[in-house]
Order: structure tokens, then C-alpha cells, then sequence
């Protein structure tokens, strides 16, 4: 039977171009980038053509993209590359839901390196985090604000634009936006932002791979030492080929964001509409969350659910994937008083369908009549 | 310190010996065990001695040899062994080379002649090797606890020289004792009452109840990993999986809270004495130990297994947690017991499980459910997984 696959936040399958260049390259390159010979510099070349394609497709200058590892290695980079390298500002500003590699960053911060840390709660059931309540906690010595564009729990989307104008007006304060989960969702404009992560993974690319931007005038602390690489704010021999291959995934990303847009309006609309039928369920995620996640609440603990689901050949999560084997309880559903022991995260991409959706609403209807 | 090594092994049956009758059988069975446990060693060669096994190595690894047949139940101990011509040069030269393998400060020889138209006496033997070892190395004899011990063995064709002896693990060649079923619940006990159900000659099959969704996929596959690792002293595991959800759904809405477990427990004996009636198998066993839960009180014991007529041994009855953790870890299991998924068991735990159940209390609460048909389908949709060490996971790494 086939795999229905819901679960497109946690990581998205791989672009059929993408997988035919990543192929190609690998079949032929192996040399390191930074090599002197003519193979070498052919690799080179590639890499900082993609980067060249990135900074344009992002509106950003070359030199302020950094290839990583993936989201989580560009926000500890931009954290806490951005704290240690000064000492006189000890306050940060950011929320309490950030995707566990921004928080834990903040927490050692706080717990090792004497930092300040304000977490800021939702203050309605919007979830978002607004300007007015970004500006009381703003401290002369307040040095990085960090807000994710898109939630990854429950979808919440911050309005980050106006958080931007609220930021312009602090001289020497810096912004940090986790943009993980909304590139290729919805539009984002860089200008006046200091530091952005994305990854690759999230937008049909590979494993391991993702982006800092970081503006000319922001200057990090290089977390992994090593050589030239990355000018020498990420050190190791260079991802090479899967950093040629973050153009071409982040060029599809946007072209089918616009290519999509309507379907996965519809497809979002005809769950929501879909799952109403099903007693005993419960949106969590806020109006006017992204489209392609819908967090619910189920009468069955979400493990159970999980497990039944997946016994249906259905895959879905029941909190952030990269929390999944912790028993911690979620910060992001308790911030929003949202029951986490119930919760289940759906999300789509343009691959699903109606028909799928079909098949979810029937079985789950059918676990809840058996088990709950 | 010595370029010799061991080229064979001579393994010593030991507790059989005494066996009278039945002693054929038992060396057939274990030395099928230990030739089957040994298998893919093909250069082996094998001679059946009276009390033993003689194992001529050909090249393969002495270490490698001596973990695998650490595994094998039944025989009492083994030693490496070297073989040499009938010349007391020889001898006498080789068994410097063990003296000299650690830094020992006593010995004594033990010469023994299977072949008595040897010229030499055993005593002669003795004195003539020791004589050798003392002439050449700081070493002094003590023929009461010597720290090594040389033991010699004149044959028709040629003397076998031996060391260490090592204790094997005991217990009878499995599969002598006939065959049972063991409950495994992926807990730290059932893996360690299966082990010792196989140490005293008992080939095992094991069940299983599995409550999906409640439990999870990971939680059978963790059971299964368990079955594997302890398939090492039998070759291969048949575990019988039975889907319990329904029948424990049917439980947990016809019971009162605190016999819930209860009868949980008297439906799994009946569907494993089923499952062992039409299995052939005339023992279950299981990791109950007495007084460590709620259903493994001396009255919850006895009011739960009244249901089934089959034998129930319950190897791990009288032994302390700790001590069964340390034969987990003996027989290492205990790393994958302890991984965190639920098993049925943990699933619905009560919140107050009666500890003294009442018989008549179980059979009134029985009758309020037809739970002959729920046993009977689960006893229908066992799944039967056969698990082994030796199985090959996908050539990934």
C-alpha cells in the first residue's frame, strides 16, 4: 500500500533535479574546492556560482552567504557566533518557541556565558509577537532580537516586517530571523535583517546542507575553526557539491511557491473543512497560520495516534521532529495552552492530495471510533 | 612474549559424564550444539572423545573460537591445546613456552598416559618437564594451588599439551530437556528467564502480546532485537506474536480497575497455554520474579496461572533485581531493555493493581465477557517471526 507522507515540516522529499545533479556531480567531482589544480578550481568555481545565484535569488551581496550545515547550525552560528564575539551588550531578546537549535543556543548563553536571556510569550491566540510587546523589552544593553518567520509546531507567522521597523530605530541592536519554514511558503525580504538561517531539506534538497545570511557589517565568532572556507567564519573542507545544488533547490523553491500557491491554499482549506466531520477534534494551530501545517488535538495521547496512523501507512509527528525521542513537554503548545499530550502536527506539501486527505479523515475516524 | 599459539581446542563434557543411559544422547546433542554454533569456521575438524570434544583449529582464530563456544550450554569447561610428536624435546620445549606465557610464579605438570606402552611413567614425565621449566626460568613449584597447571596427554600418535582450562556456562545442550515457551515482554526479566530456560536444555520458543497502537512498532522490534541476541545459544528463535489490543480493550471495559491487570495476565496464560498445546511444547516459563509487582504477589501468582494446566517454571522466582540486572548485562540484554517503549504491560497501568486478587472476584468478573472468542482470535492471528543472530542486516556499512 502506498505511504501517505504528512510530515513535510519535518523534511520534505528530494527534487527530482536536484537528485539528478546532486548525481551527476558526484559521479564526476571529488576533488576539494579549495585544491589549486584546474579540478579543484572547476569545483570552486560551481560553489561560488551557486552562491552568487543564492545571494541574488535572497537580494543579499555574495559575501553574506555562508554555506552550513543546515537551519540549526546557522542559528547556533548566528546566536552565538554574534554574542561571544563582543562583551559589552549581556541582553537578548527572543520567543519562547524558536526551533529547539535557537533556544538551546540562548540557554547556554544564559547558563554558560553570563547572557540575559527575555523569552517572549504569545500574548493572544494569534501567537504572534508584536512590535509593542518587542519594544518594553528592549534594554540599552539589549544586543540581538531572534524571531522565527514561521513557527514549525503550530504554524504561527510573525509579522516581520514590522518587527524590522521597530529594530531600525535601535542603533547596535541586531536581528536574527530563523526563515526555515518560510522559504518557498511565503515571501521574505532580507533588507534589515542582520542574520537569516534556512535549510535545504525543508524546500526538497539535501540532508546537511543550509544558509547564513549574514550582513557585511555584522561580524561572528567562528564556532568550527579551520581554514579559508566560508572566509573563514566556517571552517572545515567546503560541502562542496551540495552547496552547487543549493541554487538550483532554492531557485525551484520560489518558482513553485508561485506555482502552487492556489493548490496548497485548497489543499490546506479541504482539510480543515474535512477534518470538522471528525468528533472529537480540535484545531490548534492560530488563524492564520501557514497554509501547508495544521497542528489538531485528538482524543487519543498523540504516541497512540502516532502509532495508529502508522499502522495505516500514514506519517504525520506528534511535536517537532528533532524533539521526538525527548519527553519533554512542548514549549510552544504550552505557551499557546495548547494540550500537548494530544497534539498531532499534518503538514503538506504540493505532492499530496485531496484523495489522501480522503484516506486521513476515514482512518481517523476509524481510530478514534476503536481506541478512544 | 611468545610466537605460539593454540591449534586446538579439547572441550570437556564434565556434569555428563555421570549421565548413565542417557549419555549417547547427550553428546549428540551437544556436539551437534557446538558444531552448529560453530559453523561458520569451516575449517574445523572435529573427533568425538569419550568424556569430549577434540577440535583441530587448521588456522581459525583460538579467540574468536573460545567467545563462540561461550555460548553454548552443557559442557563443563574447554582448554587450548597443542599437539606434538612423541618426543619429550618437544614436550618439554612447549611447555616452557606456556610457562613462560605470563609471568607465573608457581606450577606443577600433570602428565597422564592414555597410551601406556609409552616408555616413560607419568611421574617421569612430570619431573622431566618440570625439571626443564625450573632450569630455565624463575619459577618455583607448588603442586596444591599452582597458578598454572601443564597438563599432558600421551596418546597413541602423538601428546596433547593444555593450559587454562575454561569454564563454559554451564547448564544442559539445549533441546535435551525437550522444548518451552517463554512470555517476553521486552522487559529486563523475560530475556534472562529465557536465557536460563535454555541453559538447562530447553529449546525455546518465545510469545509475545503486542497492543498496537498503544504499543508502538519500535516496542515489538525491541523484542525481537532481545530474541536475536539470545538466539546465540540456540541458533534461531520462533517468536510467536499475538495482536492483544482487542481482548485487552474488551478487559479494561468489562474489569474494575485494580483486577485489570489481573485478568490481563489470566488471558495471556491462556492464550500461551494454548499456543503451547499446539506447539508440542509442555513448559512455559516466564521472568516473573515473587513480590516485584502487583500481579507477582504469592496470591496473584497463584489466582492467575490457575487458568492454564500447562507446567509453569518461573526460573527468575526467588532472585533479587539487581541480581537478574547483573545477568542481564551478563548476557546483554539489559542495554536494549531498558530503551523506553511501552509494552502492554505499562500501557494501562492501573493506579491501584489489588495485590491479593480473589479467584471468585476474577471468574465473576469473566463472565460479564466473552472472552473465550477474543483468546481464540488471538491464538488464530499469531504472526510467527523467526529471528536469528546469524541474520544479515542489509550490507549498509
Amino acid at each position: 500500500m502506498k505511504k501517505i507522507y504528512f510530515d513535510n515540516v519535518s523534511t520534505t522529499s528530494l527534487h527530482e533535479e536536484v537528485l539528478k545533479t546532486y548525481k551527476d556531480l558526484l559521479d564526476k567531482y571529488y576533488c576539494n574546492s579549495d585544491a589549486l589544480y584546474d579540478d579543484g578550481v572547476v569545483i570552486y568555481d560551481m560553489q561560488e556560482k551557486s552562491r552568487a545565484l543564492i545571494a541574488e535569488l535572497l537580494k543579499v551581496d555574495k559575501d553574506e552567504v555562508i554555506f552550513t550545515s543546515g537551519a540549526s547550525e546557522a542559528n547556533s552560528l548566528a546566536i552565538k557566533g554574534l554574542c561571544l564575539n563582543q562583551s559589552e551588550r549581556k541582553h537578548l531578546i527572543t520567543t519562547i518557541y524558536e526551533h529547539s537549535s535557537a533556544y538551546n543556543a540562548f540557554k547556554q548563553l544564559e547558563e554558560h556565558f553570563g547572557f540575559e536571556v527575555t523569552y517572549l510569550m504569545p500574548e493572544d491566540k494569534s501567537g504572534q509577537i508584536s512590535a509593542d510587546q518587542l519594544k518594553k523589552a528592549i534594554r540599552k544593553d539589549t544586543l540581538l532580537v531572534s524571531v522565527m518567520a514561521v513557527n514549525n509546531e503550530i504554524g504561527i507567522i510573525n509579522d516581520i516586517k514590522e518587527i524590522k521597523e521597530l529594530i531600525k530605530h535601535y542603533p547596535g541592536l541586531y536581528f536574527h530571523c530563523d526563515l526555515t519554514q518560510a522559504v518557498g511558503k511565503i515571501p521574505f525580504d532580507l533588507q534589515d535583517i542582520d542574520l537569516a538561517s534556512f535549510s535545504a531539506h525543508k524546500i526538497h534538497g539535501l540532508k546537511g546542507s543550509g544558509v547564513l545570511v549574514k550582513k557585511r557589517h555584522v561580524g561572528l565568532l567562528p564556532l568550527i575553526n579551520g581554514g579559508q572556507q566560508e572566509s573563514g567564519i566556517r571552517g572545515g573542507t567546503s560541502n562542496a557539491l551540495c552547496n552547487i545544488v543549493l541554487a538550483k533547490t532554492l531557485r525551484l523553491a520560489l518558482e513553485e511557491e508561485d506555482k502552487y500557491h492556489a493548490y496548497m491554499l485548497e489543499l490546506g482549506a479541504y482539510f480543515k473543512e474535512r477534518i470538522k466531520e471528525v468528533e472529537g477534534i480540535k484545531i490548534n494551530s492560530p488563524e492564520g497560520a501557514i497554509y501547508n501545517l495544521i497542528n489538531i488535538e485528538t482524543p487519543l495521547t498523540s504516541e497512540v495516534m502516532l502509532n495508529a496512523l502508522n499502522l495505516k501507512n500514514i506519517m504525520v509527528s506528534s511535536k517537532s521532529t528533532c524533539g521526538s525521542r525527548k519527553n519533554e513537554s512542548n514549549r510552544t503548545l504550552k505557551s499557546m495552552g495548547i494540550d500537548d499530550d494530544h497534539a498531532i502536527r499534518v503538514s503538506f506539501d504540493h505532492h499530496n492530495t485531496k484523495e489522501e486527505i480522503d484516506y486521513f479523515i476515514d482512518s481517523i475516524k476509524e481510530i478514534i471510533k476503536k481506541y478512544a | 612474549m611468545l610466537n605460539f599459539e593454540y591449534d586446538h581446542i579439547v572441550v570437556r563434557y564434565g556434569e555428563l559424564s555421570t549421565k548413565g543411559k542417557n549419555r549417547k544422547d547427550f553428546i549428540r546433542c551437544l556436539s551437534g550444539n557446538i558444531k552448529k554454533r560453530l559453523a561458520d569456521h569451516e575449517k574445523l575438524e572435529y573427533k568425538t572423545l569419550h568424556d569430549g570434544l577434540f577440535i583441530k583449529l587448521n588456522g581459525e582464530d583460538y579467540d574468536v573460537i573460545a567467545e563462540e563456544l561461550g555460548s553454548v550450554f552443557g559442557y563443563s569447561y574447554f582448554s587450548g591445546a597443542i599437539l606434538v610428536k612423541k618426543d619429550m624435546e618437544e614436550v618439554k620445549e612447549m611447555a616452557l613456552k606456556l610457562a613462560n606465557k605470563r609471568d607465573y610464579k608457581t606450577f606443577k605438570v600433570a602428565a597422564r598416559r592414555a597410551d601406556k606402552s609409552f616408555p616413560l611413567h607419568s611421574d617421569d614425565i612430570n619431573r622431566q618437564v618440570a625439571g626443564h621449566i625450573l632450569r630455565n626460568k624463575d619459577i618455583k613449584v607448588d603442586v596444591h594451588h599452582p597458578d598454572l597447571t601443564i597438563y599432558i596427554v600421551v596418546q597413541n600418535n602423538d601428546i596433547i599439551i593444555m593450559d587454562e582450562k575454561v569454564r563454559g556456562a554451564g547448564g544442559y545442550p539445549t533441546g535435551i530437556n525437550g522444548k518451552a515457551l517463554v512470555m517476553m515482554s521486552g522487559g529486563i526479566d523475560s530475556p534472562v528467564a529465557a536465557y536460563l530456560t535454555m541453559k538447562r536444555g530447553l529449546h525455546i520458543d518465545c510469545i509475545h502480546f503486542a497492543s498496537m497502537p498503544y504499543t508502538s512498532k519500535q516496542a515489538l522490534d525491541k523484542v525481537l532485537t532481545l530474541a536475536k541476541k539470545i538466539s546465540v545459544s540456540q541458533e534461531q528463535i520462533r517468536v510467536h506474536v499475538i495482536p492483544f489490543t482487542d481482548l485487552q480493550l474488551a478487559i479494561y471495559d468489562n474489569c474494575d480497575e485494580p483486577y485489570a491487570v489481573t485478568i490481563m495476565r489470566r488471558m495471556m496464560y491462556r492464550i500461551a497455554d494454548q499456543i503451547a498445546k499446539n506447539n508440542k511444547i509442555r513448559v512455559i516459563t516466564n521472568g516473573e520474579s515473587i513480590g516485584q509487582v502487583a500481579s507477582q504477589t504469592p496470591e496473584s501468582i497463584g489466582v492467575i496461572a490457575k487458568v492454564c494446566d500447562t507446567l509453569i517454571l518461573r526460573p527468575l522466582c526467588m532472585a533479587d533485581k539487581i541480581e537478574i540486572i547483573d545477568l542481564a548485562r551478563k548476557i546483554d540484554t539489559y542495554e536494549t531493555s531498558i530503551l523506553p517503549f511501552e509494552d502492554c504491560c505499562t500501557i494501562f497501568d492501573p493506579k491501584n493493581p489489588v495485590t491479593k486478587p480473589k479467584l471468585d472476584h476474577c471468574e465473576y468478573l469473566e463472565r460479564k465477557f466473552d472472552w473465550q472468542s477474543l483468546v481464540d482470535e488471538c491464538v488464530k492471528n499469531e504472526e510467527i517471526i523467526m529471528v536469528s543472530y546469524r541474520d544479515k542486516e542489509e550490507e549498509l556499512f
